[in-house]
């Protein structure tokens, strides 16, 4: 209830805040010759009536607007595509009409006008894919770049910008591990490449580049336990804010990011100001609605768990006994609590608010915006996510176009509040018992007493109440960009950046969390942490561009210098005087240091690449770059990468447009080139000692080992891309192989060595391969209804090519030659065992144990194929548009408690124990021998099923108000919008996540939102 | 005009790519928290302070910390002091039985653990030898003390591998290269390493007669001293036992057997020869291990055997003062640490080796020889301060044998939940079959050894597995 109350004022205050930002009209309507004064070239004249026929390829269009550029005069197109309108000499027309591309035209005297109008869709084919450090059209990119734009995302509910690309991008797996807003994804382009796959030492992660700075990708962790895998790097920046992101996949697209391109490279471009001569335009929008989480796993109800319960006493032939059976005896026998509910059935409010304003002169252009964005938890308590962004981009040349200088500089402050617990959250909710006792008394007060029976229980509620955890976390990304060009064919640029994001946790428990009568001998404690990220860039480069015999010639050389620098400090505060006191650190009796880190990362290369492109038809890149990198040995930190690709517009060649007419685009591409991976951890190479954590001490903390160089990966790619009939469908064809070897891994060791693994090259090889599709298909083009279909979809195939001596290390258990990385070993399963009743497995080598040597079922647990469809649906303001994602793979059951203890069990496994469904169980025990059994049955090639899901990931319907109602009300563009995310999950498989199955976390979360976006 | 502009360029661009070389740019400067070795031991408080990290680190690691997978917890239970409390528990029923799976389990882990935490230090025993010796800077006189003390870690923790595992391999250096291929290396082999070491260790400690602060968690002469005497009693050199228990007995200004037994584990009590302090931790909780892991709660995984108690004579002082009674839940439990829930005010220090061990180790030694009275006379010693009546000095109807029994008996009443000392014990004289096999159902003779951790075969293939796993 209040929070309803609160919400609804919140909505108020929105309002109000769209109201005061929109500015004056007599701002936005000024004429522009009067805002900016360079334009004010042509003389006034007398007024006179310009008339003309608006058109595109199927004939006259009617309701096209016209309108007088910087004025509010204006009018429509009658039905045969006519219009007539009163102008004077300098104005300039401007033609606009939805899904179409509008128009401005000086009228120069002229007195008729016909125009004709091109539809956006048509000309997917010219659009700049910007590849890094150059931009190139998409007809004639030689490199596999894929490519998401604002249109896109920008009105999704999402806080992470890569959960954007879930589904939308053939080769480019992103996998959400928890719905905690902020929660860092996975994402994966063309598989995995290095044996390395943990949380914070990942060998697998692409590189981010945001405006053309490289912001470190990896996860944030040593805040929230909440965030089991970190917080995004990402999270700060504001959605509704990026232009577009393109991943660069093959070797011509990463070549040229060298040693760091190994993983795929993604780039964000952040929107800029729309151009020199425009006109001031203000946008706003905001949504707001809410989101639960999406999945719950169906578990026992109480009678079923007692049965369960007692069934297991009565065949161990024991008597309950109230130090082991207290919930059978002590507990309420009829109590029923839905702990999923209780710990994770919230709902989660979500409020989102946008403004930007962009504008330019002749020589200047810039675009300003900012955000709001909050949304709550579906945990207990009261905390919420929030973020707040502001940005600010400009864009300056000289008059005579020689000296260009762009800046923008977005920075985001966000505050996550998450109950402080610890990664045993979920767990918890899928084990209690249903007759747990209950979490409140009658005076609301927390409920201790029948908790105590068990050492291993708790009220759950007891420690999120009495905890509390704030993540803030500041993000600055800041670029210049200075170009002068020097000829008409060199331009010589420096780009330079600079990012740095803080992130501070403090976490305060209260010993509240405990039982009353334990208090008096427990502390208030307290935890902070400041993680601390900088990167600085710098690249000049010289840039040449000319025509050289039939074709032309690109070419770009340039210099990186860049510095990372990582800190962190993780201080803990004990024995706070009282609860009052326990944020103020100075208060604490023992304050303690257990992390205090700094590491420096440089990086220097050289880069060039050189592009020919002959009669529009053939078109060569070639791409190189020697890098050098700290992380290595004084001896091992150079090396060099490089790529060729070339393509082949076959549509072009006059042979084949004659013969095949239909066919309005086809090329043939291909790249072949090397890039490197360096991800590892700083310093690995030193010899070193660090402060033991008690007083006065030093200790070695790791092996070292000076001789460890880059992970190489080689890529090749063959691509065919056709657009058949005027390009209603287009259809995208590549086939990939990555080989990543060399591989940089923290070799594991026995710890007779001292520790557990060392930095090193093992001789492996893993191999990608896959194909991909991606088709586009405008089913309906007509003027009013428009219905386009993508669909891509992504064939991996991920192997060990290549491991000598596997069986010497220890990875001789984690993987197989032959076989998939991500796979499981498993016992084979073999019924139940006739004298005991427990489960069997295949005891392989007959030695009356079971270990590695028996776990002969290799299981593939990586995706077989996914991808995504995505459906838009224009009808004149209408626009119906969803996305659904799937992906085909098998996984680990979620692993529930042995049956018969004192904890949850699937509704699966009571079936079938029961009798109603097939299959068969074990002889419910928890003798040894049954544990064991059990343990055994827990990695055995029966524990796993089909966790192949289709989800709606998104859902949205939008109505924009036809002109002549916006001319009435004065904005440009007014449109409502409704969307849904992840609305429906198709699968078989029971668990909260089945996106990481096995896991527990709860999955994104279900959500819808309503907004408004409007333009002035 | 475009040619001036072009010059402008190439000078700039000249300029650019040639101020900074691309070598230098990527060397960066080691950072605040670490120091490379050779720094750590150019100066002689650094290099101290690497022994000093070592202490720190034993208070840390799974083997010496007195909690979950330590040597006073895990071998407590092989023989016949430690229960659990649940028939079905995982962690610690299968070290009960004697039925420790080498792999994929919660008792293979404990026992990984174990095992795991004692190599981690040996590595640092080694670095800190190795680099001593490398090392320019310090005095020799240093560099003995730092060698002495680091010769003294080793010794200690190949101690308990032997005992524990067997056959073991001895990493002596730091090069993981060739560590990660050793072979297991036989008994004799490691026992004559730890003599060598220990031997060394009090030479080079020649004149670190007292403890550095008064703090009696720094190694000094004596503290080898004391373990080489228990290492001649297992290596069964009774003479050398008997002379270096005495060595270590006669240091009245710093030892003497403490009356009141709620002081023997009190921080530097004199009755210590050395201690791990919980400081080392560097937390705020300033109890022991063993005082959290032996807090005698409700939900204890781990009690004393009713046996054991049930064997002591009612007016033992140390029934009474090292051994509590939950009474909720009915069991007893060790109490020789009684501070489980001290922050920032620490009380006890967890103890290694201690002065009763000497004259039982004397005793021992001297009734192997034959002195029954003088063997009577250090038993006394012990029996005495437990409240119990004296052996009459002249009973020549106590003979040898039954002198060893008595000794073995007090062993045991004394040391219990210490270090494994029970299992060792029985171990050494090969009583354990006869004793273990009539009260464990499932003992076999090949229990006398831990398996050596799977984990550890799977890397390293030359490692072989104990008989019977």
């Amino acid at each position: 209830m209040k929070n309803n109350l609160e919400y609804r004022g919140f909505m108020r205050l929105c309002l109000l805040y769209i109201c005061f930002l929109v500015p004056p009209p007599y701002f936005a309507h000024f004429p522009h010759g009067h805002c900016f004064k360079d334009v004010s070239i042509l003389e006034p004249q007398q007024q006179f009536t310009i008339t003309g026929t608006v058109s595109d390829t199927y004939g006259p269009m009617p309701g096209v607007h016209v309108l007088i550029k910087g004025s509010n005069k204006g009018t429509f197109t009658n039905d045969k595509g006519g219009y007539s309108i009163t102008v004077t000499n300098k104005d300039i027309l401007v033609f606009s009409y939805l899904g179409y591309h509008s128009r401005e035209l000086p009228v120069l005297g002229r007195t008729t006008l016909d125009v004709e109008m091109l539809s956006e869709v048509t000309e997917l084919q010219e659009v700049e894919v910007n590849a890094g450090y150059y931009t190139v059209k998409e007809k004639e990119r030689t490199g596999s770049i894929s490519r998401v734009t604002a249109k896109e995302i920008e009105l999704q509910p999402i806080v992470s910008p890569l959960e954007a690309l879930q589904g939308r991008m053939a080769g480019v797996e992103v996998i959400q591990q928890s719905g905690v807003p902020g929660s860092a994804p996975i994402i994966r382009i063309r598989g995995q490449n290095s044996l390395r796959n943990g949380t914070t030492d990942n060998g697998n992660l692409p590189l981010y580049i945001i405006d053309g700075v490289p912001v470190i990708s990896t996860p944030i962790t040593g805040g929230s336990n909440m965030y089991l895998n970190g917080i995004d790097p990402l999270t700060t920046l504001n959605l509704a804010n990026i232009k577009s992101v393109e991943v660069l996949k093959d070797a011509d697209a990463t070549a040229i990011y060298g040693s760091r391109g190994a993983n795929g490279v993604v780039l964000v471009t952040t929107k800029k100001g729309e151009g020199y001569f425009t006109k001031t335009k203000v946008e706003a929008h905001m949504y707001s609605g809410f989101g639960t989480a999406s999945n719950k796993m169906d578990l026992l109800n109480t009678e079923q768990y007692l049965r369960l319960r007692k069934a297991v006493l009565a065949n161990d032939e024991r008597e309950p006994d109230e130090s082991t059976d207290y919930d059978l005896l002590l507990w309420d026998q009829n109590r029923y609590t839905d702990w999923q509910e209780e710990l994770f059935g919230g709902t989660s409010m979500i409020t989102d608010l946008n403004v930007s304003a962009s504008g330019g002169s002749a020589t200047t252009s810039f675009r300003l915006g900012g955000s709001f964005h909050k949304e709550g938890l579906v945990f207990p308590g009261d905390e919420q996510y929030q973020k707040i962004t502001a940005g600010l981009n400009l864009s300056h040349r000289s008059k005579n176009k020689k000296f260009r200088v762009t800046v923008s500089a977005n920075y985001g402050f966000d505050k996550s509040g998450t109950p402080a617990y610890d990664g045993s959250f979920y767990s918890t909710a899928l084990s209690l018992p249903p007759n747990a006792p209950p979490i409140y008394n009658d005076d609301g007060s927390l409920h201790w007493e029948e908790w105590e029976y068990s050492s291993n229980l708790n009220n759950p509620l007891a420690a999120i109440l009495n905890r509390t955890a704030t993540d803030l976390g500041y993000n600055l990304i800041a670029n210049m960009g200075l170009s002068y060009s020097v000829l008409n064919v060199l331009t010589f640029k420096v780009n330079a950046g600079h990012t740095y994001l803080n992130r501070e946790f403090k976490g305060l428990f209260s010993k509240d969390e405990y039982r009353p009568d334990l208090r008096e001998f427990l502390n208030h404690r307290s935890t902070e942490s400041h993680r601390t990220r900088k990167s600085s860039i710098i690249e000049p480069q010289l840039v040449y561009k000319n025509k050289l015999g039939n074709g032309s010639l690109d070419g770009l050389i340039g210099m990186t210098y860049q510095q990372n620098e990582s800190k962190s400090l993780q201080v803990s505060g004990e024995g706070y005087p009282s609860e009052a006191l326990i944020k103020d650190l100075s208060a604490a009796e023992v304050i303690s240091i257990s992390d205090n880190k700094y590491t420096k990362y440089r990086y220097n290369a050289v880069f060039a690449r050189f592009g020919y492109n002959w009669k529009q038809r053939y078109f060569v890149n070639i791409t190189g770059r020697r890098d050098g990198s700290s992380r290595f040995g004084p001896n091992k930190r150079f090396a060099n990468f490089g790529a060729i690709g070339a393509a082949w517009i076959f549509s072009e060649d006059p042979f084949v447009k004659r013969s095949i007419p239909f066919l309005s685009f086809g090329k043939l591409r291909g790249s072949y080139g090397t890039t490197g991976s360096d991800q590892i951890g700083d310093y690995g190479y030193l010899d070193s000692y660090e402060a033991t954590r008690g007083p006065g001490g030093l200790y070695p903390t790791q092996l070292f080992n000076p001789d460890y160089s880059w992970e190489v990966n080689k890529k090749l790619e063959v691509a065919l891309e056709l657009g058949i009939l005027e390009e209603s469908v287009h259809l995208g064809t590549s086939w990939y192989r990555n080989r990543s070897s060399n591989q940089l891994v923290g070799f594991p060791l026995p710890s007779i060595t001292g520790f557990g693994s060392v930095q090193a090259n093992l001789p492996a090889t893993v191999q990608n391969t896959g194909w991909e599709f991606e088709l586009s298909t405008a089913n309906i083009r007509s003027r009013g209804f428009n219905w386009q279909t993508h669909l891509n979809l992504t064939f991996p195939n991920n192997k060990l090519v290549s491991f000598p001596d596997i069986d010497q290390t220890s990875y001789a258990n984690t993987y197989r030659v032959g076989h998939p990385l991500n796979i499981g070993l498993l016992y084979k399963f073999d019924g139940l065992d006739p004298e005991t009743g427990y489960y069997r497995m295949v005891d392989v080598n007959e030695d009356g144990r079971y270990d590695y040597t028996d776990r002969i079922i290799v299981k593939n647990l990586g995706s077989k194929y996914f991808g995504g469809i995505t459906n838009t649906i224009s009808y004149k303001g209408l626009g119906l548009s969803f996305s659904m994602d799937f992906v085909v793979k098998d996984g680990l059951n979620y692993p529930l408690a042995t049956p018969g203890t004192i904890s949850q069990q699937s509704i699966e496994f009571y079936k079938v124990w029961q009798g109603t469904e097939g299959d068969v169980v074990q002889k419910l025990s928890l003798t040894n021998a049954a544990l064991s059994a059990y343990r055994r049955y827990r990695i055995s090639d029966r524990f796993t099923s089909d966790a192949s899901f289709l989800r709606l990931n998104n859902l949205g319907i939008s109505y924009e108000f036809p002109d002549a109602v916006l001319d009435r009300i004065g904005f440009s563009t007014c449109k409502l919008f409704l969307q849904g995310r992840n609305l429906i999950t198709l699968t078989r498989y029971n668990s909260l996540n089945v996106e990481t199955p096995g896991d527990s976390s709860i999955p994104s979360l279900r959500t819808i939102t309503l907004g408004i976006q409007l333009q002035l | 005009m475009i040619k001036k502009g072009f010059k402008t360029l190439l000078i700039l661009l000249i300029g650019s790519f040639s101020i900074t070389a691309c070598e230098d740019y990527v060397d960066i400067e080691t950072p605040n928290h670490m120091m490379i070795s050779e720094t750590v031991f150019a100066d002689q408080e650094t290099a101290l302070a690497a022994i000093n990290g070592i202490y720190n680190e034993l208070a840390k690691a799974d083997f010496s910390r007195g909690y979950l997978y330590s040597v006073t917890v895990l071998a407590g239970l092989t023989p016949d002091i430690f229960e659990t409390t649940s028939a079905t528990d995982a962690r610690y029923g299968p070290f009960q039985q004697n039925e420790i799976s080498p792999i994929d389990s919660d008792d293979a882990k404990a026992n990984y653990n174990m095992w795991s935490s004692i190599y981690n230090i040996i590595y640092m025993a080694n670095s800190v030898m190795e680099g001593t010796q490398n090392s320019k800077s310090i005095s020799q006189e240093v560099k003995d003390l730092v060698e002495g003390k680091a010769r003294f870690i080793r010794a200690f923790t190949y101690f308990y591998l032997v005992n524990l595992y067997g056959e073991v391999p001895l990493i002596l250096t730091t090069d993981y290269r060739k560590n990660a291929k050793a072979e297991r290396d036989d008994v004799n082999t490691v026992y004559n390493r730890i003599a060598d070491d220990l031997d060394k260790a009090i030479i080079l400690m020649e004149g670190a007669m007292e403890y550095n602060d008064s703090e009696r968690t720094n190694v000094n002469r004596f503290v080898a001293i004391a373990l080489r005497a228990r290492v001649y009693l297992y290596q069964e050199n009774w003479a050398k036992a008997e002379e270096l228990a005495s060595e270590v007995i006669s240091q009245t200004s710093l030892y003497g057997m403490l009356d009141d037994l709620e002081q023997v584990f009190l921080k530097n009590s004199r009755e210590a020869i050395w201690q791990i302090s919980p400081v080392g931790r560097g937390l705020s909780a300033t109890y022991t291990g063993e005082g959290y892991m032996f807090r005698g709660q409700n939900s204890s995984q781990i009690k004393l055997s009713e046996d054991f108690v049930g064997a002591m004579s009612a007016n033992d002082k140390r029934l009474h003062i090292w051994i509590g009674y939950n009474t909720s839940r009915g069991f007893y439990f060790p109490q020789k640490y009684k501070d489980a829930r001290s922050r920032n005010d620490v009380v006890e220090y967890s103890t290694v080796l201690r002065l009763s061990e000497q004259y039982l180790i004397r005793s021992e030694a001297k009734a192997m020889q034959g002195k029954i009275t003088e063997a009577i006379k250090d038993i006394n010693v012990v029996r005495n301060r437990a409240g119990l009546g004296l052996l009459a000095e002249m009973d020549q109807e106590m003979g040898q044998t039954e002198l060893l029994e008595e000794i073995m008996e007090q062993r045991k009443k004394e040391f219990f939940a210490e270090w494994g000392h029970r299992w060792l014990d029985l171990k050494r004289t090969e009583r354990v079959t006869e004793v273990l096999g009539a009260m464990k159902p499932l003992w076999q003779d090949t229990d006398v050894l831990f398996p050596i951790p799977g984990e550890e075969r799977e890397k390293n293939p030359n490692l072989t597995q104990n008989n019977g796993y």
